[in-house]
């Protein structure tokens, strides 16, 4: 309501602009004797300049006939102007009180969006992003991240959002804060040798090599790092050792491994004769792990898609953890995630499931409280 | 002198001034520009010795190299054709392999490009367009390649 | 709501627009006085609405109203303040509301400061600026509108390209549109001129002081752009012949030749046609490079968003008022009277030769600048016109202007005596031979075109100096005599010698720095340590630094000359989080008017890093002069004589008319 009356005095306030002076007879100078005034200072600088000798006396002379002349010549442009009984102004004021309003409301309902209220920053921290699309999640877990850059296991849970949407540089990042925060871990290593493969257009560089070797430390059985390794040896040329670990990495696999057919395939291109029968050729090549298949679509997906993606992981991990509840990392990273998504009701009915199911196990309760306290849950 | 003499050496002066004008565009204009090559061009008809051209396409996946004192060696391609090229200095800071880049310099006896000036996008999403046009024209322009040449120029 | 109530207000700027473009306009076809009137209300009352549009938006931007569509592409809640509101006119939209908030104040500074104004040149004038912001209103409110919303709301916005968070760009843009439209006044005043037939000296001297505010703001905007470039893109290059640059060059020559023929016109009533030409050329040239910036037809910094309709939309409007304005001017100039007569020797003569050169100067600017564009659209061919090409068109081109300068303030109006002027400058020209033969003795064989650049500037600025100590007799006269003269001089004397000052000091700067050069580049690990001249630069280490949006190295340098330590410096590299963009500041340190640059390459993780180290000579004076022209530029304002068209009072009361 306050917006119309607002835009009904600023409509007042542009009419009256073109009313007042109908109104009221002009205060008006005459050109002629702005110019007179003008040819008298020219007058008197000819005079100055004549003293300080910047102009002959012959030319000074003519200079002041010159003058004289333009002097006596604007008197006569000068018509004096009878004061005429002023119009009544028909046309103008109609143009003024309705033309004008009725042209200004027109193109703002066209091009304006008076439904609209403002939406000032601070009051929206705490605004429910159920409707909301995937980036806003992201602007606010990245605007909680520069608040508190400290917080390792707010990296952690971007990180693969980050790789899912395609933007590796920030998942390198994501990741090498993760890292440094919460120490490294086989995981960790081999995540963030991934993203800066993947940042680096699917070359395995050095630095994403030594992060594979440092996973392979942690934990020697870890595909993701074999996988990339075997790949780095592929595009170094090595051949042979490529061909070897493609097989150990296959060999090794369970039948189901969602990889597999990747492998086979990077396997297949150097053993074209390969008694391996080939999977179905893939464009590129594919990551095992949980960012396998869909990073490269997930760039081009819309918002809703996203958004829908993100809750499937989501969900995907509170069924796996009310299978198998024993997970407090999980439970931990559940809770988050919901806090992220801005649903701490969905955080909290999940830490009563968590209560319910660990109930035997107070020692792992213990941990999940913990974190469910550190995050802002646990309260009741 | 006359009204008309006072005229005429007006006129004559303008004329001069303006005569130098041409003069000088024309002489700058065969000497003093740059051409806008691809790499396949620059394979296909060298550029003579003193040539100054500018070369755009892509910085070559894996050509960086570093050597001591600022002297960098990469390659630009276009898809089609490759063509090495060395600068000394520092580099923008978005100058990265299979990102878009112009370089302006000359191309030596032995088919190396000598850039002395390297100039790369301005943000994440920028690309020249020149670039943009010589790879339109090899077929290696895709929109649609997450980490390609970027659609949208830039966005601020 | 605040920012709809801005949008509505842009609405009834673009409604008062068309009416303060058309009523005046017939009441001044009618001789209505009243109708004239109307002119100065919608003028004023246009600034009101669009200020509160524009403050509308700049309110989105600092309270980061992601509803707003213009907010989220261009701003991020973390944002500094300052960066905040500069973001406001970072991005095509808000800077294209900028444009017309700057039109639109030059409109209500004219409806209220003219009071001397004949009613119905004053109306004219404000109805023509009126048609330009009718023009842009519309063009912004359909094909860039920055009040556009978004619903819902996204909860983050997008940032600014880290390289335009800068300080410099925070009073960059404005500054250049002060100047840019500034000229919109002169464009308005030469055709209200042209419809009414009527151009005498009042005219020119009404005109006077809005080119001279114009010219002061571009001098200004430039030099800041200038200077920008310098230090934020690291190459160490103050000017690059970048078609953006030029852009806003050429309305900057041809004002500067404006400003002078201007002069001709209000004291001797000549060049009438020439004048109004320039004035109307003026203008073209900004809305050129409106066009130019705007469209997207250039690839560069400045290069916001490129959007094909925008820049059909900007080049119909240029179409429109170019192309008019010229119809008009050649329907009406054969009907302007004659001017003054004068010798081609005189001050009237140098003026010309002034402008000749300028603009012949300015023609050949446009020439390198949309050579390319023709021939890509003629051919499909592509060149670059760089640097070497306006080095061998514009440099010839300022040689004769700059030798000239000292002369035309010290020629006497219609006829002047040369022999006479070239005596009162033997002291110039010995100061100047002075200099090639220190510099001879001193450096050796230093190049010839340098010696004589430095010449040209010590000739520019003694011969300055020369003029007024001639008009004050200094040292032919008692001292107390002399300062009697100085202060009796107009105000517009003094403009005059310092602005031509300034043009030397700008040349100084420029000779120094680009033939005293040097440059070098190595690979440092902390510790060691690289000579540029007489100066020693440490790598001491390297020091971790962050500032809101980024994070990123600083490497501290000390700098020693003689065993002493002078200055320490600090050149970074910056990460910027969002978006994911690295930059690089370079570190300037000024010794006299000379600078020391550093600007850093990749750090390798062993610590080694590329260093590029410039030695500047003398290259502060390039700007230092361009702020001693524009202080020119301002001390000839405010000569009482030229203020906003204020005629003088008259000295005799007897001679004054009843009005």
């Amino acid at each position: 309501m306050l917006l119309w009356i607002v835009m009904a005095v600023l409509t007042a306030a542009a009419s009256l602009a073109v009313l007042i002076p109908l109104g009221r007879q002009p205060h008006a100078p005459a050109h002629a004797g702005a110019a007179r005034s003008i040819y008298r200072d020219q007058l008197d600088e000819l005079v100055r300049d004549r003293e300080r000798g910047l102009i002959g006396d012959a030319e000074a002379d003519a200079a002041r006939i010159e003058i004289s002349r333009r002097l006596l010549n604007s008197d006569s442009g000068a018509a004096a102007e009878a004061p005429a009984p002023p119009p009544a102004y028909r046309i103008e004021r109609l143009v003024a009180l309705v033309l004008l309003p009725l042209l200004a409301c027109g193109i703002y309902l066209y091009v304006g969006s008076p439904q609209l209220a403002d939406r000032p920053a601070v009051n929206r921290a705490a605004e429910p992003t159920a409707q909301g699309n995937v980036d806003d999640l992201i602007a606010k877990v990245e605007s909680h991240l520069a608040a508190n850059p400290e917080d390792g296991r707010g990296w952690e849970v971007l990180s693969p959002i980050y790789m899912r949407l395609g933007r590796f540089d920030d998942a390198v990042r994501a990741l090498g804060n993760a890292k440094r925060l919460l120490g490294s871990t086989a995981e960790r290593e081999s995540l963030y040798g991934e993203a800066l493969t993947r940042a680096s257009g699917n070359v395995v560089t050095e630095e994403a090599r030594a992060a594979f070797d440092r996973a392979l430390k942690f934990d020697p059985d870890d595909v993701r790092s074999r996988f990339f390794l075997a790949m780095a040896l592929g595009q170094a040329g090595q051949k042979d050792d490529a061909i070897a670990a493609w097989k150990a990495l296959i060999a090794s696999a369970p039948a189901d491994a969602p990889w597999l057919a990747a492998a086979q395939a990077e396997l297949a291109q150097f053993q074209p004769t390969s008694t391996v029968t080939a999977a179905a050729p893939t464009a590129g090549p594919v990551a095992p792990g949980p960012t396998a298949s869909d990073i490269a679509a997930a760039a081009q997906q819309s918002p809703a898609e996203r958004q829908q993606m993100i809750e499937g992981m989501v969900s995907g991990l509170a069924a796996r953890l009310d299978a198998d509840p024993k997970d407090t990392t999980g439970w931990e990273r559940l809770f988050r995630a919901y806090m992220v998504l801005g649903k701490p009701d969905e955080a909290r009915a999940a830490l009563l499931r968590a209560r319910a199911s660990l109930a035997e196990k107070p020692e792992l309760l213990a941990v999940v409280e913990q974190a469910a306290r550190d995050i802002g849950i646990g309260k009741d | 002198m006359t009204r008309k003499q006072r005229r005429l050496t007006l006129i004559s002066l303008a004329g001069v001034v303006l005569a130098s004008a041409v003069g000088l565009v024309l002489f700058a204009l065969s000497d003093g520009i740059t051409f806008f090559t691809s790499p396949s061009d620059v394979l296909a008809k060298p550029p003579s010795v003193d040539q100054r051209v500018r070369l755009g396409g892509l910085v070559e996946r894996g050509s960086i190299v570093k050597e001591a004192d600022g002297v960098v060696r990469f390659a630009v391609t276009d898809g089609k054709a490759t063509v090495p090229a060395r600068y000394v200095g520092i580099l923008p800071d978005l100058f990265r392999e299979g990102q878009g880049v112009v370089a302006e310099g000359k191309v030596d006896g032995s088919g190396l490009f000598v850039a002395d000036t390297v100039l790369a996008k301005h943000d994440e999403t920028y690309m020249p367009k020149e670039v943009v046009d010589a790879l339109k024209k090899s077929g290696e322009w895709r929109p649609e390649d997450g980490d390609g040449p970027a659609p949208q120029t830039v966005q601020r | 709501m605040i920012v709809e109530i801005g949008h509505y207000a842009l609405v009834l700027a673009l409604v008062l627009a068309l009416a303060g473009g058309t009523l005046p306009f017939w009441g001044a076809l009618r001789g209505d006085n009243r109708l004239m009137a109307v002119a100065s209300t919608t003028s004023v009352a246009q600034f009101l609405f669009v200020a509160v549009s524009f403050a509308a938006l700049t309110y989105a931007y600092v309270v980061s109203d992601f509803s707003v569509q213009n907010v989220v592409e261009n701003s991020h809640s973390l944002k500094p303040l300052l960066y905040k509101i500069s973001g406001v006119w970072g991005n095509h939209e808000g800077s294209m509301l900028l444009w017309v908030l700057i039109l639109v104040l030059f409109g209500a500074l004219v409806a209220v400061f003219s009071e001397n104004l004949p009613l119905k040149l004053k109306a004219l004038v404000l109805a023509v600026q009126s048609w330009i912001s009718a023009a842009f209103l519309f063009f912004i409110l359909i094909a860039s509108n920055p009040f556009l919303r978004l619903d819902p709301a996204p909860l983050q916005g997008h940032d600014l390209n880290p390289l335009l968070q800068d300080v410099g760009l925070a009073i960059h843009p404005p500054l250049l549109y002060l100047g840019y439209v500034g000229c919109s006044i002169s464009f308005a005043f030469a055709i209200a001129a042209l419809i009414d037939g009527r151009i005498d000296a009042a005219w020119a001297r009404w005109v006077r002081p809005w080119t001279l505010t114009a010219w002061c703001f571009l001098t200004l905007g430039i030099a800041m752009g200038s200077y920008w470039a310098y230090y934020e893109l690291g190459w160490g290059g103050w000017w690059f012949w970048d078609p953006v640059e030029n852009a806003s060059f050429m309305p900057w020559l041809a004002a500067t030749a404006l400003l002078h023929s201007a002069i001709v016109m209000e004291k001797r009533e000549a060049l009438k046609i020439w004048t109004i030409l320039l004035a109307i050329l003026t203008f073209s040239l900004s809305l050129l490079g409106t066009f130019l910036v705007r469209s997207g037809v250039l690839t560069s910094v400045h290069a916001f968003a490129t959007d094909p309709t925008r820049g059909i939309f900007i080049l119909c409007i240029l179409c429109v008022f170019i192309g008019g304005a010229f119809s008009l001017f050649a329907a009406r100039a054969g009907q302007l009277s004659q001017g003054g007569l004068f010798a081609p020797i005189s001050r009237e003569g140098a003026l010309v030769l002034n402008n000749l050169l300028l603009t012949a100067a300015c023609a050949t600017v446009l020439v390198g600048t949309l050579y390319p564009l023709a021939l890509e659209a003629l051919t499909g061919e592509k060149i670059s016109v760089g640097a070497p090409f306006f080095d061998m068109t514009f440099g010839p081109m300022m040689v004769p202007l700059l030798i000239a300068v000292p002369f035309g303030p010290l020629l006497a109006w219609k006829r002047g005596d040369i022999v006479a002027a070239g005596q009162r400058l033997l002291f110039a020209f010995g100061a100047a031979m002075a200099v090639v033969i220190l510099g001879l003795a001193l450096m050796g064989t230093p190049s010839a075109l340098a010696l004589f650049g430095v010449a040209l500037a010590v000739w520019l600025m003694v011969g300055a100096l020369s003029e007024i100590a001639f008009r004050i007799k200094l040292g032919r006269v008692s001292p107390a005599e002399s300062w009697r003269r100085g202060a009796g001089l107009p105000r517009s004397a003094w403009g005059t010698m310092v602005a031509h000052f300034g043009v030397g000091v700008t040349v100084l700067g420029i000779v120094g720095s680009t033939a005293w050069n040097s440059e070098t580049i190595v690979t440092l690990k902390p510790g060691e340590a690289v000579t540029i001249g007489s100066r020693t630069l440490t790598m001491d280490g390297f020091v971790p630094i962050s500032g809101g949006t980024y994070t990123g190295t600083g490497v501290r340098f000390t700098v020693r000359q003689g065993g002493n330590v002078v200055a320490t410096m600090e050149p970074e590299k910056r990460l910027y989080t969002v978006p994911n963009t690295p930059t690089t500041e370079a570190a300037i340190n000024t010794f006299g008017f000379s600078q020391l640059y550093v600007s850093l390459g990749d750090i390798s993780a062993d610590g080694s890093t590329v260093v590029r180290v410039y030695w500047k000579t003398l290259i502060a004076l390039i700007w230092l002069g361009a702020l001693v022209m524009t202080a020119g530029g301002m001390l000839s304002l405010s000569d009482r004589r030229l203020r906003v068209g204020a005629p003088k009072p008259a000295r005799r009361p007897v001679a004054v008319p009843a009005e």
